[in-house]
């Protein structure tokens, strides 16, 4: 024992895992099951006249909105999301219906042979009917503005990523009485899940129980997404009253689910006399898809990083959420902070050379120190020890003395982003919303079983929560457990997402051990409950975006090195070197993971994934057109991790998940930036985009 | 019903051939996704099936004074590792597909598939290669090139089997190849370029281009390595414009999910340049 607990243990889960005996919900069959599949929207928008279903064998049903017993909307911000479309259909693929029978050949027939009759209406794509709008403002903007000696102005775009989970979504559920309805699924957040079909079916929430399954990845796409498709799947089970199995392609899984918000964001700078940035104005546009789901709550952690890891004394911040006809987007790993990170960093980098700045001691005097105003004027409490990691990033690198070299060398260059991530919800969001519980309870032979709703999809959170749990207590892991999360078991403790888990869940969690250490007798049984109390210092105005945001912030830097080839305009990743503060690592190969999965998929987003639409349809259907990083395209990465212990976390720790991807971008797009010698201003920097870029020098 | 056969012998599958049109599996990593179903059913076949991967009559590399010959079923791993395989053939299967796809896929699956983007065929266009064509009653030999008769589309008939690639022994003094994917590794050509050449007392002797991804089919044109065969290694950088333009015509490229015409056609005009380049700065060496 009271060794440090960043010391890494074997995963927990890993050996079940690599074995194939982990139980995801494909594995798992009921007897007597019937399959779903699901009738879609052909076109992107129209007004549906009727649906012709064939003649219908028996044991064979048809589940459509006329079927759900409560309101017909998936549970979640906004009455906006419709579970199954009834008049209208507003994008490609929206679930019309739910085709539930034995054989899935016949049920592919029957699909087959439906006939939607939907009279199509002119489609909308472009930014132009706004659906949510925020501002704020910090200090006193417009004079500045007003006697600015210099305006700079420029427009940073960003597509879609997709989430590329190795599972597609599932579910499996069965009727457990006339009235109750068991799921078992891909999750990251039960009680949404559970929540969602308690609406649907307009029941008690006792008729409700979600199970997880062991869940193959999720970064966001299964957040709010399964929500969806747990109320078809409840609406069906309670009419059929048979076990039914739904689980999506991955065709389909690509073309339906949500996607990473493509954005448009447009940034000016106040510059006075000396060249100082004295304030900031940003315009962000998400596209949000054919309905809201989450993107407002995307769009405020947008605006809210709009000054990311630094201090600018005034600001304007507006933006607004689009609606289109395509598929929704939603949640995905660093929730809007990507694209307004992606947008600062190569804006300051911009500003920089713009006024004959090196752009690198430029951003350094920018820089929040701990006693700053956030960007809406909270405060960084805690200390921030950028300067450190920035000189071990620079260090690891050789950083400087590449910059000077690839001054003169074609077709190399490096970047280098800072960065900082919030952790847990934005605003008041764990004490309004959000209000986690969790539970410890220890049997007669000193077991101890830890009660949460978390979900490990294998970002390590079993293995988390059971290390703090046997080092608080001071017993062998082997005598924790955290098994698969049941609803009718473990209270709310939130959903699995937002970098909380370890911070938040497991700062509870470790709350509930101290107080069961406190309580501790041998061979008796106890359950210990915590619930989450916010600190008092925290004050925010959610209407007004002013105060702390987050209780606590982790912090990052990565330098990215890459070769452009002038011949094939394609970007070779030469090495990744990254420097993180997420307080304190709670197991130090868990976090190393996290870094190395996370910046792949950050830069990946700012080089290599491409994913469009063609009126509304996604061209980007499997994983052969959807292109991920192979090991062969990641270059080795070095990462360094600094201990800063945030009082409130466990043993100190912050989140960790999210923060590892939002740098990725700016950092790969400066470092080709710096190759072709040409700004870039939009995301994913592709051959053809780079090519294009290259090619001005011909005019 | 869809019928599944699995012969012993080559004469058995020539005989069924003979009578019934079959879907011929070879290593089936083309054929498995064409007719692939949603998940839990199984493939939507649209004929009888023939598995000809175990028949030991298709296994096996050989050569004669004059060619190597490789029979249609060896894996493309087995010619990854083979002595008799030209480099720029094994360089090139290097870098199809993932190691395990390679353990089953084969050379004469990418040939009947006749993708525009078939990475392999690239090479075996360079060299003039045949295939032999074999039905119950005859065998013919062909050029690749008329083989192939589109894309996807292929002059084989139904009751003939690919058995035998034929690649003519070539002389060179160096190649050239590039594949430009999504990403380095596993990912379907947006572009690919193959090229050899063989130098006589700085004389170019011999030139040969092949351009994948870039049209219907593989782009071969003998008449423009023409233009420059004969010429002294130090004219050669003069002549880069006019290969260009006299390619450029030929070069007719697609916008899809993977890229787009204006992408691939510059970049074909730059591989050009880069390859002819590659040749003056190799001939340059001491």
């Amino acid at each position: 024992m009271h060794k440090d607990i960043s010391q890494s243990i074997h995963k927990l889960d890993a050996h079940a895992r690599m074995q194939g005996k982990a139980q995801y919900v494909g594995d798992i069959d009921i007897k007597g099951m019937l399959h779903a599949i699901t009738l879609r929207s052909p076109i992107a928008k129209g007004i549906i006249k009727a649906i012709h279903y064939p003649p219908l064998p028996s044991g064979y049903t048809i589940i459509d909105y006329r079927d759900i017993p409560g309101k017909n909307f998936v549970k979640m911000i906004f009455e906006d999301w419709k579970i199954f479309a009834e008049d209208t259909v507003e994008h490609i693929g929206e679930p019309i219906a739910l085709i539930v029978g034995e054989d899935k050949r016949v049920l592919y027939d029957i699909h087959d042979k439906i006939i939607c009759d939907i009279q199509p209406l002119e489609p909308l794509f472009s930014y132009q009917k706004s659906v949510i709008d925020y501002q704020f403002t910090k200090g006193n903007p417009d004079p500045v503005f007003k006697q600015a000696k210099k305006i700079i102005k420029e427009t940073y775009e960003t597509g879609y990523q997709e989430q590329a989970y190795i599972e597609p979504q599932g579910f499996i559920g069965y009727p457990e009485t006339a009235e109750k309805v068991t799921l078992i699924g891909s999750v990251q957040c039960l009680y949404y899940v559970k929540n969602a079909v308690v609406s649907a079916l307009d029941t008690h929430p006792d008729n409700v129980r979600v199970i997880q399954a062991a869940v193959g990845g999720a970064f966001g796409g299964k957040e709010e997404y399964p929500s969806l498709i747990a109320c078809q799947l409840a609406i069906a089970i309670r009419k059929t009253q048979k076990p039914i199995k739904l689980i999506f392609e991955r065709e389909e899984d690509m073309s339906v689910t949500t996607k990473r918000h493509p954005s448009k964001t447009t940034m000016e700078a106040a510059i006075d006399a000396d060249n100082n940035i004295v304030g900031i104005r940003a315009k962000v546009a998400l596209d949000g898809g054919a309905y809201i789901g989450l993107s407002g709550v995307v769009l405020s952690r947008a605006l809210i990083a709009v000054t990311n890891a630094y201090t600018i004394k005034h600001l304007a911040v507006s933006g607004d959420v689009f609606k289109t006809n395509t598929v929704p987007n939603g949640a995905f790993r660093g929730f809007g902070a990507p694209q307004m990170i992606f947008a600062i960093e190569m804006f300051m980098h911009h500003l920089a050379k713009q006024l004959n700045q090196d752009p690198y001691s430029f951003r350094m005097q920018y820089l929040a120190k701990q006693g700053d105003q956030t960007s809406t004027s909270g405060l960084f409490r805690d200390p921030i020890i950028m300067p450190k990691m920035i000189q071990k990033a620079t260090e690891m690198a050789q950083f400087h003395d590449k910059v000077k070299a690839y001054k003169t060398m074609p077709n190399r260059g490096i970047g280098m982003s800072y960065f900082l991530h919030g952790c847990g919800f934005t605003g008041s969001g764990e004490s309004t919303h959000i209000n986690a519980q969790v539970k410890l309870r220890k049997d007669d032979h000193d077991h101890v079983y830890i009660l949460v709703a978390a979900v490990d999809m294998g970002q390590g959170a079993k293995t988390t929560l059971i290390k703090i749990v046997s080092h608080t207590l001071e017993i062998p892991i082997e005598q924790v457990h955290f098994d698969y999360p049941d609803t009718d078991d473990v209270p709310d403790s939130g959903p699995t997402v937002a970098s909380r888990t370890a911070m938040i869940v497991g700062g509870l969690v470790n709350q509930a051990a101290l107080e069961m250490k406190s309580l501790w007798q041998s061979k008796t049984p106890l359950e210990v409950i915590k619930r989450y109390k916010q600190p008092e210092w925290i004050v925010w105005d959610e209407k007004t975006f002013q105060g702390d945001a987050y209780p606590a912030y982790s912090w990052g830097v990565n330098i990215v090195e890459v070769e452009v080839s002038p011949i094939t305009y394609q970007v070779n990743i030469i090495g990744i070197w990254s420097v993180y503060d997420v307080g304190k690592a709670l197991d130090e190969t868990i976090v190393l993971g996290q870094a190395d999965g996370g910046t792949a998929q950050g830069v990946a987003y700012g080089y290599l994934e491409v994913m469009v639409h063609e009126q509304g349809q996604l061209k980007q259907k499997n994983m052969t057109d959807y292109i991920i990083p192979t090991a062969v395209d990641m270059a080795p990465t070095q990462t360094h991790l600094y201990d800063n212990p945030f009082a409130l976390g466990p043993y100190g720790a912050k989140g960790a998940g999210e923060l590892t991807l939002v740098g990725g971008a700016p950092a790969v797009a400066m470092a080709i930036e710096m190759a072709i010698k040409k700004p870039i201003k939009k995301i994913p920097a592709t051959p053809e985009y780079i090519m294009e870029l290259m090619h001005d020098d011909d005019h | 019903m869809v019928k599944h056969l699995i012969p012993n012998t080559l004469n058995e599958a020539l005989e069924a051939l003979s009578k019934h049109p079959y879907q011929i599996i070879g290593g089936g990593t083309d054929a498995m996704i064409q007719y692939r179903n949603h998940s839990d059913l199984s493939p939507r076949f649209k004929a009888h099936v023939m598995y000809i991967m175990n028949l030991k009559a298709l296994q096996g590399i050989s050569s004669n004074d004059a060619a190597i010959i490789i029979q249609s079923m060896t894996p493309l791993e087995t010619l990854n590792s083979h002595a008799l395989v030209p480099p720029l053939l094994r360089k090139v299967i290097l870098e199809m597909a993932s190691p395990a796809l390679r353990y089953v896929a084969t050379l004469a699956g990418n040939i009947v598939n006749a993708s525009p983007a078939g990475d392999a065929l690239v090479p075996l266009y360079l060299w003039d290669t045949e295939v032999v064509l074999q039905s119950h009653q005859n065998s013919r030999k062909i050029r690749l090139s008329e083989c192939i008769t589109g894309p996807k589309k292929t002059g084989i008939r139904a009751d003939e089997l690919l058995t035998q690639i034929i690649i003519p022994k070539h002389d060179e003094s160096g190649h050239y190849y590039q594949k430009v994917g999504g990403r380095r590794a596993d990912a379907i050509a947006k572009i690919s370029f193959a090229g050899t050449y063989k130098i006589n007392n700085n004389t170019l002797t011999d030139i040969r281009m092949a351009f994948g991804a870039v049209s219907a089919t593989i782009v071969r044109q003998r008449d423009i390595e023409n233009m420059i065969i004969g010429l002294n290694i130090n004219d050669l950088s003069t002549k880069i414009e006019q290969l260009q333009a006299a390619y450029a015509p030929y070069i007719q490229p697609i916008d899809d999910q993977r890229s787009n015409r204006v992408y691939r056609k510059q970049v074909a005009l730059n591989l050009i340049a880069d390859f002819i380049n590659h040749i003056i700065k190799e001939a340059s060496r001491p």
